[in-house]
């Protein structure tokens, strides 16, 4: 009875997405008449309010056993029998990511305080990361596709916003920029595969896309005239280049690299832990369309592989404590993207709950060393950390173990999955793509630890100035990174039984029988405790320690050896160094090729062809045919006169002519 | 017998003597302006002969607006000479040529 | 007959004045030539029975329009000197052109085809002829003031903004002539014309 009424109740749903919408517009547009502690509390107090009705939604749901809601609010228009309208699609999948998304979101508010205390643009900070909670929940309950692109854009936008946050900054701007573009490319396919959609099934909707998408396995689309494509295939290969883009996958993940010139809450709450996951979740949401095309599929495993492996290998390089992180998150989603392609959809998901909560709290670990850094971010001049800040020190080492998937932690539930979901995967990549994320696992112990032990282990390095003034960050860091370092442990043990290998999300995710590699690994399930011992006798296990003493020796031992190393390997050093050449490649072939097009077009099409022979051309033919007529025009009246008389009399002489005609 | 057709070729006789003092004429303004009058007396002259013929009392109201009208425009046209010939000292039509192209 | 001999008469009369109007050289001349050809023609529209056309003719235009002309020409001081210049030049042309337009309207209502040729052989008039104490201008009027009351009262605005615009240009403000401003004598006060000073008492020395 209870639950009926939930059910019938919309009004909690808006009341989720409008809260932080809300605050976003008080701190934003009155933000000149609110003082900062007001602008800070009312953005978290939106958020707040929108965390703690999504727990209840997801008590609904998991405890309760809520059925899905689907319902429409408001439609924007009608036009061809195509629907457009604002709509929620409620089940444990969206539930699920609602909690994630605000529980973030709401530690990342509470951080802000502490890291941006100093910073001009306070108020304008707090209304984007509100406005981005807003945007993420339409994009993750959006029931139909219009609304899940108007999500997309608009987290894209806030992306946007937040990697140029600080606008003087010339790489900030340069960041921002490829960002978008980036995302344009991805976007571009996007919405293709949105029209496509609307083109095969004529609807929008969700519920109406999925029942009918059976219906369409054989059909095909021309691309070229005379050929032949599944027109499945092509809506999910478009829909997944849009998810490239957003998740970062190679080879479009360039932008997010560059984005960690953003503050550090953002890179911890939009391009760690939740707006870089739209991409997998969009996948999973789609599944009864992503089932239907084995092509898509294993594209995706592939993609998937290739930025595990090689993403995770630029960890091991990069000097820049953020930057490490943010190639590790990189990994980290390719893996996620593995899972996808493997149809191990619930892993998948899994994966990117238990990766927000332990990526956002390297984030904000690493934000907390930066705030006591006074701004440094080069691990070169850290070191022996840990005796001032014990607090940062340890959840920081907790994220770390929760990454690496040390057996009993949150990403050792999620990552042992996905690894065993891929090798029971029938795909005909499925191998080369085991093999990429086994030794992932490896590069993934070997730069986490590379990075734990230059920061907090070993000699300090930094100046003494730094050094003097070194201590533990106030009480609005650590909380949050108290709060989040709890599921980082937990959240893998408590709910891997039902989500990867139970039926938790039940009708919201998809799979077809022959494609279902959880329910074949389900059959080996036999309880957490199980779970954890058969770890220490399989090779991610071992490889993860061997990544760890690696690391440890190499860092700790014998800290000369990476060098001289380096100097061995120069030509591999080199090549990780410049990140594959891909920027130089994107700069050169891409951005320059656009850019001589660019030209060309302005100096022939529009210099010449548009301005010189349409604008002013038209204007001096005018000029030349005036030239010409404007003897006529004498100045003297009995010229007129004269004019009007003879043509009287022509008038006259063709009436005379006419009427003997007759 | 007077019919119809005599006035109607009266009238055309008038209007015709008033084109050609057009032409005649084109030096002088004023007589070109009293030429416009003759015309307009032509035109008069018909719709009143038509009026006659058919028995309208119409065809003569059209003659009061046009002998309204002629007035008006022959004031205003007079009232422009003036003006006219108080800046330029002259009214010859040759010198009048600043609408020249 | 006696109509005929009338309309002979006056109508070679309002032709030949016509005529006399485009060949003087005198704009003066030629004004009174056009106001002969009036009269002629007030007295053919007579024949028409348009008697208060006919008045209405004489009075404004001949009153009122061609004494506008005079005085105009008689305020322009024209120089009628340059008299023969162009008149040749232009003279055959104007014929032509006057000559085809006439002989166009002659041949057309002579025409079988243009049906005009119906005017020859019936009367005047078709309309059965009036009653006893029927009056032109109480037609015309029953009708100006009844059906085509806002064309008359747009005709009446015509003429009040052309007698506004005729003033309008031709009115010269002389900024040398003196004259009075009866707003001013009226607001002014006996403050401003008088002022009261008081000089000091001073010893005679």
């Amino acid at each position: 009875m209870e639950n009926n009424l939930v059910e019938q109740d919309m009004s909690i749903y808006l009341a989720i997405v409008l809260a932080p919408l809300m605050g976003a517009i008080i701190a934003g547009v009155f933000g000149r008449y609110i003082s900062r502690t007001m602008a800070h509390q009312v953005t978290i107090v939106g958020v707040a309010i929108s965390a703690a009705l999504s727990l209840l939604v997801f008590k609904h749901f998991a405890l309760e056993d809520m059925t899905t809601i689907n319902e429409t609010i408001y439609t924007w228009m009608v036009s061809d029998g195509l629907h457009l309208e604002v709509g929620f699609l409620i089940d444990k999948l969206t539930a699920m990511m609602m909690v994630v998304v605000t529980f973030v979101s709401l530690m990342v508010h509470i951080y802000t305080i502490g890291y941006m205390h100093d910073d001009s643009g306070y108020k304008r900070f707090f209304s984007y990361i509100s406005l981005f909670t807003f945007s993420m929940l339409m994009l993750i309950m959006a029931n139909n596709f219009v609304q899940l692109f108007f999500g997309w854009e608009a987290v894209g936008l806030v992306s946007y916003l937040l990697i140029g946050f600080w606008y003087t900054r010339e790489t900030a701007i340069y960041a921002n920029l490829k960002a978008f573009i980036v995302n344009r490319v991805g976007d571009f396919g996007f919405i293709l595969g949105i029209a496509l959609v609307a083109m095969t099934f004529n609807s929008l909707d969700y519920q109406d896309v999925f029942a009918a998408s059976t219906l369409h396995t054989e059909s095909t689309i021309a691309l070229f005239p005379g050929t032949h494509w599944s027109t499945i295939t092509v809506i999910c290969l478009l829909l997944f280049i849009g998810a490239m883009a957003k998740s970062a996958q190679a080879p479009l993940h360039v932008w997010l690299p560059d984005s960690m010139e953003g503050p550090t809450p953002i890179s911890a709450l939009i391009h760690a832990a939740t707006m870089v996951t739209a991409g997998i979740f969009m996948v999973a949401r789609m599944s009864p369309l992503f089932e239907l095309s084995p092509v898509a599929l294993n594209f995706i495993l592939l993609i998937g592989a290739v930025t595990a492996f090689f993403m995770g290998l630029l960890g091991i390089v990069q000097n820049d404590i953020k930057r490490v992180i943010a190639y590790s998150t990189l990994s980290q989603l390719g893996y996620m993207t593995v899972a996808l392609g493997a149809s191990a959809y619930a892993a998948s998901i899994f994966h990117l709950m238990t990766h927000a909560f332990f990526k956002a709290l390297l984030f904000l670990a690493a934000g907390s060393v930066i705030i006591a850094m006074h701004h440094e971010q080069d691990i070169r001049k850290m070191g022996g950390i840990r005796h001032y800040m014990p607090i940062t020190w340890i959840t920081f080492l907790l994220g770390t173990l929760a990454l690496i998937g040390t057996p009993g932690f949150a990403g050792f539930f999620s990552k042992d999955s996905i690894i065993m979901a891929v090798h029971a995967s029938q795909l005909p990549g499925a191998n080369i793509a085991y093999l990429a994320i086994l030794l992932g696992v490896f590069i993934t112990a070997f730069y986490s630890f590379r990075l734990y032990f230059l920061v907090f282990h070993g000699q300090p390095r930094m100046d003494h100035h730094t050094k003097a003034d070194l201590h533990e960050t106030p009480k609005v860091v650590t909380v949050p990174l108290i709060l989040l370092a709890i599921p980082s442990v937990l959240i893998g043990a408590l709910f891997v039984a039902d989500m990867v290998f139970g039926d938790f999300f039940g009708a919201a995710i998809m799979v077809l029988p022959e494609h279902d590699v959880l329910a074949t690994l389900a059959k080996d399930y036999h309880g957490i405790i199980a779970m954890v011992l058969h770890s220490f006798k399989s090779l991610p296990f071992w490889l993860m320690l061997a990544g760890i003493m690696s690391a440890w020796y190499l860092y700790m031992v014998n800290p000369s050896l990476p060098e001289k190393l380096s100097q061995r390997l120069l030509i591999i050093h080199k090549v990780l160094l410049n990140k594959y050449y891909f920027d130089d490649i994107n700069s050169t072939v891409f951005a320059g090729g656009a850019r001589q097009l660019g030209t060309f077009l302005s100096r022939f099409g529009d210099t010449q062809v548009i301005d010189g022979w349409f604008v002013n051309g038209s204007a001096k033919l005018v000029a030349w045919f005036s030239s010409i007529i404007r003897h006529i025009q004498s100045g003297y009246l009995y010229h007129y006169a004269f004019a009007m008389m003879l043509g009287l009399a022509t008038l006259l002489v063709l009436l005379l002519t006419t009427v003997i005609s007759h | 017998m007077l019919t119809l057709t005599h006035f109607l070729v009266l009238a055309g006789l008038l209007m015709s003597i008033g084109l050609a003092g057009i032409f005649i004429n084109r030096k002088n303004i004023i007589i070109l302006l009293m030429c416009v009058e003759l015309i307009l007396l032509a035109v008069n002259l018909n719709f009143i002969a038509f009026s006659h013929y058919l028995g309208n009392v119409e065809g003569q109201i059209f003659v009061f607006f046009i002998l309204t009208v002629a007035a008006a425009e022959a004031a205003i046209g007079l009232a422009i000479l003036v003006v006219l010939f108080r800046r330029r000292q002259s009214i010859n039509v040759d010198e009048l040529d600043s609408l020249k192209g | 007959m006696t109509e005929a001999i009338i309309f002979y008469l006056f109508s070679t009369v309002a032709v030949v004045s016509a005529l006399m109007m485009i060949s003087v050289r005198n704009p003066v001349r030629a004004a009174f030539y056009l106001v002969l050809s009036f009269f002629a023609s007030a007295i053919i529209w007579l024949l028409l029975q348009a008697e208060f056309l006919a008045i209405v003719l004489v009075l404004v235009y001949v009153g009122a329009v061609m004494v506008l002309f005079l005085f105009v020409v008689m305020m322009l001081d024209l120089n009628i000197v340059e008299k023969e210049s162009g008149f040749t030049r232009y003279f055959p042309i104007g014929i032509m052109l006057a000559a085809i337009t006439f002989f166009s309207i002659y041949y057309v209502l002579g025409q079988k085809e243009s049906g005009m040729d119906v005017f020859q052989s019936q009367p005047l008039s078709t309309a059965a002829s009036h009653v006893e104490g029927y009056s032109n201008t109480k037609e015309l009027g029953k009708l100006l003031y009844s059906e085509y009351v806002y064309a008359f009262e747009i005709a009446a605005m015509l003429l009040l903004v052309a007698i506004v615009a005729a003033i309008s240009l031709t009115y010269r403000r002389r900024p040398k002539t003196r004259h009075q401003n009866p707003d001013l004598q009226v607001s002014a006060r006996h403050e401003d014309r008088i002022r009261i000073v008081k000089i000091p008492v001073e010893e005679r020395k």
